[in-house]
């Protein structure tokens, strides 16, 4: 069994970045006890051995229904939850420096 | 005539169809008692006030007319922030959504409007369903009608709470982990979380797919059978909607349980229950023994595994479903940012409440590089056995039981900084989430100091028949569900 995870200020950075999140400096140390307080928890299925090989996929079974195309919500009413748009489509800022 | 306001859903659409009652009388006796009550309680985040006087209006016309009225004619039913209406404010508890407004309407709400039920508001929650007390709601927390120091039980507290304090005769909510069942115990009401499936799932705000159901909240089990009747069935637009007969839902008049072979699992029967929770639970056990049903004592062996097996798997597809808040398409978005990813991580910080961006934090550990396999990866190999262990023991007994919560109503602001503390509320109703099983709570009791308790019923998937028959005998053969916490 691979040692418990350390999870620190530099397991956080990283799990902040990927999903997109900022955690500030103040925060960082009550963010980490709960974290390595769960993560305690979650270690009790590390115990477990002579598991099933596989589980079965959330999905598994689920019928698939004709691959149809159904009328499309309206673009307006999609479009009026955005906070910016122009001509049909969203804007955000700039994604890749010129 | 009695107060319309302490009729049941059942009774108001008798009431209305035969046209006793104006659908319209019932709608205001409900919005009056909201406005004059729920600033004290804050079960719901804002009503439809005039439109749904209008929806009464039609119901009403309809009825002079000399049309079918449906069999939910004029009923009053409130719902969870986190199922969309079209055109009207959905926010699932969060700032995230604040202000947003959905261009399509729930499946589950659709088919109350096409039986007859009146939309009458949104129901306050723990942000995107992440809690067990209504404290994570960005809008405030809901207080307990019994107990106005206590919180409501969560994540659907808003729902349990107005259906307590006999604000709507109705509330839908949604269940991933007990969030139906447990706020139901707390406010001394009965709560049904279906089987997987059962219900369309299509406009409820995702939270843990494969967890996610919608559930309904009632004074008695009689209107928990209505509004199934209603709900039930497949639906193009959820692809894990099921197409199962219903079997039959009417009411059952017996008054015994003989023949009827009750599981009683020890690991969610003793370990960690607060005395007057486990007492209650006894007194129910001696109960249903008295009316003629066995009670077999039986074993889920792996069960101590499910709070760590759920909270991973939950918090996992929380994650990713979550992602999706990205600041561009809805939702909260902060200005300023120069570029878009700055943008995105902004608003999701700043959008998001604490205890939404630490499951989005441990669900991201969970599916990670270097720990997926370890934590992720097995705990959906554990929810397996959890599965076996139910089908093991369901070939012993045709229903289980258990108290719903291992404690009552808290109070307020008593478990907020201790996230697991929060989780172990769980304990009991995560179990038959994991396996996707339809669940009911009901009550049992009360603590000596007027806290309502909540007893669970679990039956095999696709067998809320079962569940609804025997809790309908419980409930007949007692009188805990007739105490009201409000006059």
């Amino acid at each position: 069994m691979p040692p418990a995870p350390a999870v620190d200020r530099a397991l956080l950075q990283r799990l902040a970045e990927l999903a997109r999140l900022h955690v500030p400096a103040e925060r960082q140390g009550e963010v980490l006890r709960s974290m390595q307080r769960v993560v305690a928890a979650f270690d009790a299925l590390r115990e477990l051995h002579d598991l099933p090989l596989d589980a079965a996929a959330p999905t598994a079974g689920v019928p698939l229904r004709p691959d149809t195309a159904e009328p499309p919500l309206p673009l307006d009413e999609v479009l009026a939850n955005a906070r910016q748009t122009a001509a049909g489509m969203f804007v955000v800022p700039r994604v890749v420096d010129a | 005539m009695t107060d319309l306001h302490q009729l049941s859903a059942t009774a108001l659409a008798r009431l209305v169809r035969s046209g006793e009652v104006r659908a319209r009388d019932v709608v205001r006796s409900f919005l009056d008692r909201i406005d004059r009550l729920d600033p004290d309680y804050h079960a719901f985040l804002d009503h439809r006030g005039g439109r749904a006087l209008a929806d009464a209006d039609a119901v009403d016309t309809a009825r002079a007319r000399g049309a079918d009225l449906g069999p939910l004619a004029g009923v009053p039913i409130a719902w969870k922030d986190n199922l969309v209406l079209r055109g009207e404010v959905t926010s699932a508890g969060s700032r995230m959504l604040d202000g947003f407004r959905s261009p399509y309407t729930a499946t589950c709400l659709q088919r109350l409007t096409a039986a007859g039920a009146i939309l009458l508001g949104r129901t306050n929650m723990d942000e995107f369903g992440m809690g067990s007390s209504t404290e994570n709601s960005a809008y405030g927390p809901t207080r307990n009608p019994w107990r106005p120091d206590c919180v409501p039980g969560g994540s659907s507290g808003g729902s349990a709470a107005a259906v307590a304090a006999a604000l709507c005769p109705l509330a839908l909510g949604s269940d991933t982990g007990g969030s139906v069942r447990q706020p139901a115990a707390l406010c001394g009401v009965v709560g049904l979380k279906p089987s997987y499936g059962r219900v369309s799932r299509f406009g409820l705000i995702a939270y843990a797919s494969s967890l996610d159901c919608v559930g309904a909240l009632a004074r008695s089990v009689e209107d928990l059978a209505l509004w199934l009747r209603v709900a039930a069935g497949v639906d193009d637009a959820d692809p894990t909607s099921v197409a199962a007969p219903l079997p039959g839902l009417e009411p059952d008049h017996r008054d015994d349980l003989r023949g009827v072979r009750i599981g009683v699992p020890w690991e969610l029967n003793g370990p960690g229950l607060e005395d007057e929770v486990a007492a209650s639970t006894q007194a129910a056990i001696d109960a249903l023994r008295g009316l003629g049903a066995e009670i077999v004592e039986c074993s889920l062996p792996r069960v101590a595994y499910a709070v760590p097996t759920y909270y991973l798997i939950a918090m996992a597809e929380a994650a990713s479903n979550l992602a999706r808040y990205d600041g561009v398409r809805y939702g909260a978005r902060s200005s300023g940012a120069r570029r878009c990813e700055e943008m995105t991580t902004v608003s999701r910080s700043r959008g998001f409440g604490v205890e939404t961006q630490l499951r989005i934090l441990l669900g991201t550990f969970g599916l990670s590089i270097g720990y997926q396999q370890e934590y992720y990866g097995k705990a959906t190999r554990v929810r397996e056995l959890l599965r076996a262990d139910f089908r093991q023991v369901f070939g012993q007994c045709d229903l289980l039981l258990s108290p719903t919560s291992p404690v009552a109503a808290f109070p307020l602001g008593s478990r907020v900084d201790d996230p697991l503390a929060m989780y172990l509320c769980d304990a009991l109703t995560v179990p038959a989430s994991l396996a996707g099983l339809p669940a009911l709570s009901q009550p049992c009791g009360f603590t000596t100091d007027g806290r309502p308790i909540g007893l669970q019923w679990m039956a095999p998937p696709l067998r809320e028949d079962l569940l609804l028959q025997v809790a309908h005998v419980f409930e007949r053969q007692t009188d805990h569900h007739q105490r009201r916490a409000l006059s």
